[in-house]
């Protein structure tokens, strides 16, 4: 009664797809800096983006690490990631203009430890597990960093953990109203750890294809994107969080619209089946 | 035999590799030596804290019976998910009981977080029951032991052919609740220890009063606590490879290396939790 775990082979290598969404979320979280320098809070949005580039490249790492056969499902692979992540995120967010590399020699070392547990105490005995877990935590950590960003509209420490309440006219600064003061931290756990355990899970069995998968992912990114965009109205500028929006939606309905077009072909037959219409009181 | 295939099963469990054990204990020792260097006694005492409710978390895993997805056609015994999402509710739903009784003092908020991962536990098992007796008419039925240690109910003139038995035993239910405690405790120990270090540390770099800061202490210790919890209940269920009915399955008794994967994970963690406010302010 073992239900066998089906990926398909072909598409892009899985090292192309790590270096270019270790390189891409790295690149991405740092255009989040423009805020600082420029002095504003339009180019929030790009956190988000950076997390997009984690997600996909974490769904590719849980595909070659579940493809193994864990025995304890796909989600608990994402659990992980975004357990040793968080960690990582924020430790290296302390760092400044450092923290996303810090962030990922962090999780780096976390994810190592994980995974050496894993394969040499446990006995999971599974070839690329350390290498997995490794990759698993930077992109949990990436994705927590990226999305934090994107809320409060800096990566660093200070930022998140300061926020301001209007009382009787004046801005006031205050911990609670903040990042991680307001415990909206754990919502963005939660966001990433849904967005990378989802898509594999969804897409897993025979004739499961690449890019397919790959595209929920990006699609669940941006899902997560749209909450987190409407969080950060309460930390950014109205229009710079406006502008985090209307990029979040039109990237999840173009990855949603193509990800309906990937099923359409990768499906046997397809059937536009209509809502049921309730006939007419009265009638017939 | 798991839910999702698993890697091969040889017979007996293998014990853990001379350099898995040895790398443990070094990182152990590494990470107290770093705590005791830059946070003194305090960190020290706060990452023992923190080792300890690690290792809790993975030895509660083992308890609670988790069927997954053979469970779900009444073909195993145990509730119909996976690990990991057992491990989180009950850990969570203690830290959430632990976390409130914080100010009344350590004893009553670890009681509290016990209480909670218990309780919560208690409400699962029972309504699985309620839904596999009632509703899909399964009879508890235990595939691994014949009767049970508790009640001394006999089990194979109830289990299906074919089957490696269903529902959820009275053995499997206290195993539940007790696993559902042990994480509850566990989660809510490494909480009030990064709290008790953050609410030393933050007043004073940020400059600021007790009360100001205790939002943002209060919620790092517990995405760190959430965090922690996370990694080492999927390190228990990697040891586990899928379904366990409780204490009274064979695969219980693999729990020694879950411990002290959990250890050492919770050090390194733990430690990185403990420096967070070391760097704050230096770049």
């Amino acid at each position: 009664m073992s239900v066998k775990i089906e990926v398909g082979a072909g598409g892009i290598p899985h090292n192309q797809i790590l270096i270019y969404g270790l390189v891409g979320s790295l690149i991405l979280i740092y255009l989040t800096y423009l805020n600082t320098v420029t002095n504003t809070q339009y180019f929030s949005f790009f956190g988000g983006l950076a997390a997009v580039a984690a997600l996909i490249w974490g769904t590719d790492t849980i595909k070659h690490l579940c493809s193994y056969g864990l025995g304890t499902g796909v989600p608990s692979a994402g659990m992980i990631a975004l357990g040793s992540g968080v960690i990582a995120a924020i430790f290296g967010a302390t760092t400044g203009i450092f923290a996303p590399i810090v962030t990922v020699i962090i999780a780096a070392i976390i994810g190592a430890v994980a995974g050496l547990m894993a394969n040499h105490v446990v006995r999971m005995d599974i070839p690329v597990m350390i290498v997995s877990l490794i990759e698993l935590a930077v992109v949990g950590a990436m994705t927590v960093l990226g999305l934090s960003a994107m809320a409060c509209g800096t990566f660093e420490f200070i930022g998140m953990i300061t926020g301001t309440v209007v009382f009787l006219g004046f801005a006031v600064e205050a911990y609670g109203a903040s990042l991680i003061g307001g415990s909206i931290i754990a919502v963005i756990f939660m966001l990433g750890a849904i967005a990378i355990q989802h898509s594999f899970n969804a897409c897993l069995g025979p004739g499961e294809q690449q890019d397919r998968t790959l595209m929920l992912a990006a699609e669940c990114g941006f899902l997560s994107m749209i909450t987190v965009a409407i969080i950060s109205f309460a930390f950014i500028g109205l229009l710079a969080a406006f502008v985090s929006l209307l990029i979040s939606a039109i990237g999840w309905i173009y990855t949603y619209m193509q990800y309906i077009e990937l099923s359409k072909r990768d499906a046997y037959a397809w059937l536009d089946a209509q809502p049921i219409l309730e006939p007419k009181e009265g009638g017939a | 035999m798991s839910a999702l295939g698993g890697p091969a099963q040889t017979g007996g469990v293998q014990p853990p590799t001379a350099m898995g054990l040895v790398l443990s204990i070094v990182l152990i020792v590494v990470a107290l030596a770093l705590a005791f260097f830059l946070v003194q006694m305090a960190g020290v005492i706060a990452l023992v804290g923190i080792i300890i409710g690690g290792v809790l978390i993975a030895f509660g895993v083992h308890f609670v019976p988790v069927g997954g997805a053979p469970a779900a056609m009444g073909q195993a015994p145990g509730i119909a998910t996976g690990v990991a999402m057992l491990a989180a509710g009950a850990g969570l739903a203690g830290l959430f009981g632990g976390a409130w009784a914080a100010p009344f003092g350590l004893v009553i908020a670890l009681a509290g977080g016990a209480i909670g991962g218990g309780l919560l536990m208690a409400i699962t098992c029972t309504m699985v029951n309620v839904i596999y007796i009632f509703g899909m008419g399964i009879p508890s039925a235990s595939g691994k032991v014949d009767k049970d240690p508790i009640t001394g109910d006999t089990f194979p003139e109830y289990k299906s052919q074919g089957t490696e038995g269903h529902g959820l035993p009275f053995i499997s239910w206290v195993g539940g609740v007790i696993g559902g405690a042990l994480g509850g405790l566990g989660g809510t120990l490494i909480y009030l220890e990064l709290l008790d270090i953050y609410q030393a540390q933050l007043p004073v770099i940020l400059d600021a009063a007790v009360e100001q800061i205790a939002p943002v202490a209060i919620s790092l210790a517990g995405i760190f606590a959430v965090g922690m919890f996370l990694m080492n209940a999927v390190l228990a269920a990697y040891n586990i490879t899928g379904t366990i009915e409780g204490p009274h399955d064979p695969k219980f008794k693999r729990f020694p290396r879950a411990v002290i994967a959990a250890a050492a994970a919770s050090a390194v963690a733990g430690f990185f939790a403990i420096a967070l406010l070391e760097l704050v302010g230096v770049f």
